[in-house]
């Protein structure tokens, strides 16, 4: 808008003029924007509300497909369906016993031994029932199996890991419970369904022990031993009843292979007792013992290695996990070791046990057994020389033998140097009212020794004594207050039997090998046993029994070199011809003078 | 009220459930006698719920899922009926709702109650619409040795949930 101005006298006047100043725009016709002024229209509808309301999508709680994998266990058979009606609830209020006292669930939990399945059980079935086995310490807890004595933790571990195999070789240390582990988990395996029918095969001087040990740990069980006439023999190896057979080997191997065939009886679980004595796997023992019938195997010895390696392959196709024949090498003889076997040491796990102390009584002989035994052994050499190539092992044993002997008392005069220091030990023992077990390889020395040890009322257990009366003489023994020595062989006396009652042991001579003398030993320092046992073996200084130690101990380090672990008991390498040979100095004389004779030139 | 009630008869069964990474839950139900050995065992493969039901479950998706959905499966499919049911996870005593055998979960607290039946050395608690198990429990009590311990099955179960995972996954 412009503007002009005039005055009254006609002077400048303001002129006004009107200037447009808005702009036109122009809108694209896109059609929205006269929509946008447009005045919304508002149409009412009827809803009838009488629809019920529609839900898309629609959802239903709906259950979620399971499916199950069951198992159910043997001793849940009984409560199946079949079994009898339950009866109507008992309402009436009941106090809790004192022992159900809630006051130790905060308490730290008692320590608890889980059956593990074994490495070969392949099905879930077969692994669940090995894992849903309750503890053994509930199990033996003295609800339903009652123990005489708590296990020691090591004993309950044992006891599982047997429970839950197939191929067992239970190799503790002599002395450690392999009787007591065994029985226990023979009757586990009853109790759990898993096993009928049982043969134990031992030595025949252990069959008092393992019947008196099942009374002990294992009184229900019905257990029979094969003994008697060859007819009744036959009625008992077939006896379709018997939960547990006990044989001894000789009747094992005697009596099975003339059952025929089909009568030949077989067995859910087959024990044998100081199993080294299958070492050799060509042996009429071994074979018999591998054609036996049996769904389990389970060997049991503190010394699975006697003299070489190579015997544990034996042991090993006993209980199947070779195949016939095979012949493992130490590499896989170690892995199969790890996975079959189970060795435990007294080191290991009875930290709390009294010390087994040893010493080497170093005596010098007397004046006639010196006489004696010089004239013997420059006699035997001087005859052994003269054989030449023809000489052999055997002329070499005897000779070692008739020294040893003479060590052990001159047979013309009966001096003894030995007698001497025993009986002063004896007196000393039989004032505190000890006992003392004395081992000897011959029954010769042991009658003559009793006869020369009244005072400490000596009773004699050897293989001339009548089975039926041994166990007499062991009980005497052990409740016998007057009774302060057993004298015993090596042969008999030294594996399976419980001494522990007994703190001495004396070794009058020494036998070829450590292992024996570690088992003679250990039926006094074993389980159960209170105080130290002192041992003590006799040496002849400079005779053929010092000879005899020397080599036993070299070959013992070197064992323990080899295997790297300790185990001394295992340190049980026999003499063999070439050391035997070699305890004496033998040269055959010839035309180009002496030179050595040995058994590889030997006939 | 369960219906093997003989005096000297208490089989108790142990249920349990453990997560499957990524499966969803596995469970297990031990039937035990009253000193604790096996009578059967059952368990189911893994459960999974699916987005839905988690939403829609909210936090009722635990009790339905453990305690009626795999409780009840298991309870429903096992021979030998237990007398009682012993859990450790609360969640899982919605069970109760869905049976007529008492149903309890150990007491892990650090002052339990004392009102609270004791089993084994173990205090129990019930589900609160079922109190009243309690006394069911109390006059059973005495039959389950004093040395038991009633978590130690259950972890039996955990331990063959484990195995029954590790044997399926390898399949």
């Amino acid at each position: 808008m412009t503007a002009s101005a005039t005055g009254h006298d006609g002077a400048d006047s303001i002129d006004c003029r009107r200037i447009d100043l808005s702009v036109s725009i122009s809108a694209i016709a896109t059609g929205f924007n006269p929509a946008l002024q447009r005045v919304p229209s508002v149409d009412t509808v009827s809803c009838p509300l009488d629809i019920r309301p529609d839900f898309v999508p629609s959802w239903k709680p709906r259950r979620l497909p399971i499916r199950c994998i069951g198992l159910t266990l043997p001793d849940g058979a009984e409560f199946l369906p079949s079994a009898p009606p339950a009866q109507r609830p008992d309402r009436s209020r009941t106090r809790p016993d004192r022992h159900c006292s809630g006051e130790k669930q905060q308490a730290s939990r008692p320590k608890r031994t889980r059956v593990k399945p074994p490495p070969g059980a392949v099905s879930l079935q077969d692994r669940l029932f090995y894992l849903l086995q309750p503890p053994l310490e509930t199990w033996l807890a003295g609800q339903e199996l009652i123990m005489p004595f708590e296990p020691f933790p090591y004993q309950y571990e044992g006891i599982a890991w047997l429970f839950a195999r197939h191929s067992a070789l239970l190799a503790d240390e002599m002395g450690l419970g392999k009787t007591m582990q065994t029985i226990t988990g023979i009757r586990l395996l009853l109790r759990a369904g898993q096993v009928r029918r049982v043969l134990l095969i031992c030595p025949k001087p252990l069959i008092p022990n393992w019947q008196r040990e099942f009374r002990l740990w294992a009184e229900e069980l019905p257990v029979v031993t094969v003994e008697g006439t060859s007819a009744r023999r036959r009625l008992l190896w077939t006896m379709p009843g018997a939960s547990i057979l006990i044989a001894n080997y000789e009747l094992m191997t005697r009596d099975l292979p003339d059952i025929p065939e089909e009568e030949r009886p077989s067995f859910d679980l087959l024990v044998l007792d100081e199993a080294q004595r299958i070492k050799n796997r060509d042996s009429r023992t071994a074979q018999v013992a591998r054609s036996i019938s049996r769904r389990r195997s389970w060997a049991l010895t503190g010394t699975p290695i006697e003299n070489r390696p190579e015997e544990l392959a034996s042991l090993f196709e006993f209980i199947n996990v070779i195949p016939r024949r095979a012949a493992p090498d130490l590499r896989q003889l170690a892995k199969l070791a790890d996975e079959h076997i189970l060795r435990r040491t007294k080191d290991l796990v009875m930290t709390d046990m009294p010390p087994r102390i040893d010493r080497d009584a170093e005596l010098s002989l007397t004046d006639a057994q010196e006489a004696a035994y010089r004239t013997a052994e420059k006699e035997g050499v001087i005859q052994l020389n003269e054989l030449g190539d023809a000489i052999t092992v055997q002329h070499v044993f005897e000779l070692v033998l008739r020294l040893k002997q003479i060590t052990n008392f001159d047979p013309l005069t009966g001096e003894s140097t030995k007698l001497e220091r025993l009986t002063a030990d004896m007196n000393e023992i039989a004032a505190c009212g000890g006992k003392a077990i004395l081992f000897s390889q011959w029954t010769r020395t042991l009658d003559w020794l009793a006869e020369r040890l009244q005072p400490f009322g000596p009773l004699i257990y050897h293989g001339g004594v009548p089975t039926r009366q041994r166990e007499p003489i062991l009980e005497r023994f052990r409740n016998d207050p007057q009774a302060h020595l057993l004298l015993m062989s090596y042969g008999t006396g030294a594996v399976g039997l419980n001494l522990q009652f007994a703190g001495y042991v004396f070794l009058f001579d020494r036998w070829w090998n450590p292992a024996v003398e570690d088992q003679a030993i250990n039926r006094a320092h074993r389980i159960g046993q209170k105080n130290p046992v002192i041992v003590t073996r006799f040496i002849c200084a400079g005779t053929i029994e010092e000879r005899i130690d020397r080599v036993l101990r070299e070959k013992r380090e070197l064992f323990e070199t080899i295997l790297g672990d300790g185990e001394e008991s295992s340190a049980s390498l026999t003499l063999n011809a070439d050391e035997i040979f070699g305890l004496f100095d033998l040269k055959a004389r010839g035309q180009n003078g002496a030179r050595p004779i040995g058994p590889s030139r030997a006939a | 009220m369960p219906e093997n009630t003989s005096s000297e008869q208490l089989r108790i069964g142990f249920l349990a459930a453990l997560e499957a990474e990524g499966r969803g839950y596995v469970g297990g139900l031990l039937v035990t006698s009253r000193t604790g050995r096996p009578l059967e065992f059952q368990c189911t493969t893994p459960v999974r719920p699916d987005r839905t039901q988690e939403i829609l479950y909210g936090r009722a998706l635990r009790p339905w899922l453990l305690g009626e959905l795999i409780g009840g499966t298991l309870l429903d499919r096992v021979s030998i009926k237990p007398d009682l049911v012993i859990v450790r996870d609360p969640d899982m005593l919605e069970l109760r709702n869905h049976t007529e055998i008492p149903v309890a979960c150990l007491d892990d607290s650090d002052s339990p109650d004392a009102a609270t039946p004791s089993v084994g050395g173990r205090r129990l608690y019930f589900h609160r619409d079922h109190t009243s198990d309690s006394d069911f429990v109390s006059s059973r009590a005495h039959l389950v040795p004093g040395q038991a311990d009633l978590e130690e099955p259950l972890e039996r179960v955990q331990e063959a949930l484990t195995e029954t995972i590790r044997t399926v996954l390898a399949r």
